[in-house]
């Protein structure tokens, strides 16, 4: 016990007191930041097509199209009465393109065709459709004798509450969204730490071997002593990582929060998420234009003051104890199963190049889990599919995490972890099997089969 | 005298190849010896299985007199032919590391290290990382890690393969330092080089098997095959008994060395009377081998016996 103590602390020691290690501590939330502000920034500001587009339009209803609301960032002109000199303009560069609308008359409009220069986006043809289809809506209304501000005053806008009744009987306000969102990055997380923590154990173990360090080592120190040394001195590493982390992002929030409150600029903050939001929700804030381009952008700038409100109380009710402590849990069992696995490769391999026919089907499971965490365990947290892979060790480190905020029975989670704790023993002892014989082996490229001979 | 360790009819096989057939051996305290053998002997497989690194499929070892443990780790110290050091780490960081790992308590190790650093005057590259220091430095540093927990018995695999002359020969002085010391050590070597100044005793390991053991004294005197050597200054026509010289050697100062086998019907006697009778006799003496020729002799006749 006391070899593994010597060797974490080395492991420990030299890893932190490395520079590289301490700038990143400090440069990779930056980094991060940086990584989303620039994201966003790209999307709202460059993101869009802002040039304002002259375009012929041909129009079955000219006096409803024409009217008032305009599409944003589009003039739209009468266009010729000759077929061929309309085409010639769009070749010209004249005009950007020409809309043929000629039919508002049935419920699936088939008769509207776009000539342009250039391939029309994804986004560019969502808003010309939904334009198309809040006029012809119009247009069917008008038929049926309404009058347009009565079908404005008619249109509906739907919002749910989620009221969440706890088995005490509590009934709290909750929010899917901010739980999906929280699930969501908390996998993230883990799943970009088994990877940087994993392959550290990796280098590390295959750093003493290429070193020739370890046969030293061994003489004094089971190997098996060694590779849990190394495995708990990294996870030690990864650990104080994110603590400085923690209190680093505290800081700068308290710090944030303070100068924002000083100098009154709360509001521009509530802008900037509103930025954030319409720059996801992109291509529905475009549909949306066509129906009623004004108002919609006016609630809009409401919906977003709304949106912070709505997350206020939710935000409160989450259950943060679990969170963490499911968090915590998950994060060090599943990257001490991995790690164990990692430090086999590690092991095994003579030089980094080999790594990657090892690597392959151990980080398959990983990437599978999260893949799992973002479609089915996002859209049906409670679903047979969730349960199952929060179930199964090799991925439920990830998608337990996104399942936590959802409220996960407590049997369950016991369960989950259980299974992991047991298939860490196991893999750890399959795992020092190969390590004790992989890093006393030099020379040729090992195959499976030599890791399969190693393990009986 | 008693033994520090003792190999009993030890076996090692890899899949189908026995790299150890029934080996036995034992190191009394106190003194050197040598394992001599080609590459590929086994020699790092026998000193493995010492240095608790593997353990033998059959067969025993004893330290001390008691069955070999993981705990006698702490009491041996071990120098791999394949050798290496954590390039990132001070000097004095691994060899507290490395003292640390054979049972020092951190007080204690920083004692040592400090005492083996005086003793080797590198005080000054002590925060320096390895990647920083000289090819040689490290040598030396490499030999202190396995020193500096002042171990009873200490296993050296090839340990003069790879450092530069000068420092080979300060290994050298440092392992009579320690044996003086009451230090035991084995070494293995396929080099003859160091093995006559410094070994008690010897074996010779080959193809798995020890084929010759003994003290290096009564290893060459059983390998004197009666062969003389007498010199003369210059070029002499004889023979003893009408027997004629078994090899000549002419030497670049003009000396000329004849070799006879004694048992091939003269005596010593009738050698040196017909040598003096020649006249200008400067040289006169048995040849007894030197463990090269033994070595080379054992080796290759061991090699047609297995060849059989």
């Amino acid at each position: 016990m006391r070899n593994i103590f010597v060797v974490f602390k080395r492991e420990y020691l030299t890893r932190v007191k490395n520079k590289t290690f301490i700038i990143m501590t400090f440069l990779a939330p930056l980094l991060m930041v940086g990584f989303y502000a620039a994201t966003i920034y790209i999307a709202t500001e460059t993101g869009e097509d802002n040039r304002t587009k002259t375009v012929y339009l041909t129009d079955y209803n000219p006096s409803l199209m024409l009217s008032n609301n305009p599409l944003a960032n589009y003039v739209f002109l009468p266009a010729p009465s000759s077929e061929d000199s309309a085409i010639a303009d769009v070749k010209s560069g004249a005009v950007f393109g020409w809309l043929k609308v000629e039919d508002l008359d049935t419920r699936a409009i088939d008769s509207a065709t776009y000539y342009t220069s250039e391939t029309p986006s994804l986004v560019e043809m969502e808003g010309l459709k939904e334009w198309i289809k809040g006029k012809a809506n119009k247009h069917q209304f008008a038929k049926m004798g309404l009058r347009e501000s009565q079908i404005d005053s008619a249109q509906a806008s739907c919002d749910i509450l989620t009221k969440e009744v706890s088995n005490s009987g509590d009934v709290q306000e909750s929010s899917s969204t901010l739980k999906s969102g929280i699930g969501f990055a908390l996998a993230f997380m883990i799943y970009i730490f088994i990877f940087v923590y994993g392959s550290m154990v990796m280098r590390s173990a295959m750093e003493e071997k290429t070193n020739r360090i370890v046969e030293v080592i061994v003489s004094s120190v089971k190997p098996f002593h060694l590779m849990m040394g190394k495995i708990f001195g990294v996870a030690a590493v990864g650990l104080t990582q994110f603590l400085a982390w923690i209190v680093l992002a505290v800081g700068l929030v308290m710090g944030i929060s303070a100068m924002f409150l000083n100098s009154g600029g709360g509001m521009s903050t509530q802008e900037a998420v509103q930025k954030g939001i319409e720059a996801r929700t992109g291509m529905a804030t475009v549909g949306a234009m066509g129906g009623d381009g004004v108002q919609v952008a006016a609630s809009g700038s409401q919906g977003a003051r709304d949106l912070a409100a709505e997350f206020t109380e939710p935000l409160s009710n989450l259950p943060y104890v679990e969170i963490i402590a499911v968090f915590l849990l998950f994060f060090v069992g599943g990257y001490l199963l991995y790690s164990s696995i990692f430090a086999a490769i590690g092991s095994a391999v003579n030089q980094e190049s080999d790594v990657q026919q090892f690597m392959m089907p151990v980080t398959l499971p990983l990437v599978f889990g999260f893949v799992i965490a973002q479609t089915v365990a996002l859209k049906a947290p409670h679903g047979a599919m969730a349960k199952l892979f929060s179930m199964i060790p090799l991925t439920s480190p990830i998608v337990m995490v996104v399942r936590a905020p959802f409220g996960v029975p407590l049997s369950e989670l016991a369960l989950s972890f259980g299974l992991l704790v047991l298939m860490f023993v196991v893999m750890v002892w399959l795992s020092s099997r190969i390590y004790r014989i992989g890093i006393l082996s030099y020379g040729k490229k090992p195959t499976w089969k030599d890791l399969w001979k190693w393990l009986r | 005298m008693s033994s520090v360790i003792e190999a009993i009819d030890v076996c090692k096989t890899f899949g189908e190849q026995r790299v150890s057939k029934n080996i036995s051996l034992k190191v009394a305290e106190g003194s050197i010896y040598g394992l001599l053998g080609p590459n590929g002997a086994g020699k790092t497989t026998l000193i493995r299985m010492l240095s608790t690194i593997t353990q033998p499929d059959s067969g025993s070892i004893l330290f001390c007199g008691e069955s070999l443990k993981e705990t006698h780790a702490h009491q041996m110290g071990y120098m791999p032919e394949e050798r290496g050091l954590y390039k990132k780490m001070t000097v004095a960081e691994q060899l507290l590391f490395f003292a640390e790992l054979r049972g020092l308590s951190t007080r204690d190790a920083q004692a040592a290290v400090k005492h083996w650093l005086k003793r080797l005057e590198m005080m000054d590259w002590a925060r320096k990382k390895v990647e920083e220091i000289s090819k040689g430095m490290a040598q030396k540093v490499q030999f202190v890690s396995c020193v500096l927990h002042s171990p009873k018995l200490l296993i050296l695999d090839e340990p003069f393969s790879g450092f530069d002359p000068v420092n080979a020969d300060l290994i050298k002085d440092l392992i009579l330092e320690l044996k003086a010391g009451g230090t035991s050590v084995i070494f293995s070597t396929h080099r003859m080089d160091n093995v006559e100044s410094l070994c008690d005793h010897l074996a010779i390991i080959h193809q798995g098997e020890k084929v010759l053991d003994g003290s290096v004294s009564d290893i060459r005197r059983n390998h004197f095959t009666g062969l003389f050597e007498v010199g003369f200054h210059s070029e002499v026509d004889w023979s003893v008994n009408g027997v004629v010289p078994h090899s000549v050697a002419h030497h670049s100062d003009g000396k000329v060395i004849y070799r006879f086998q004694t048992n091939e019907g003269f005596s010593t006697a009738d050698l040196l009377s017909a040598a003096v009778a020649k006249g200008g006799l400067v040289h006169y003496s048995e040849h007894i081998p030197s463990i090269h020729e033994i070595f080379v002799e054992t080796v290759s006749k061991g090699g047609a016996a297995i060849a059989l």
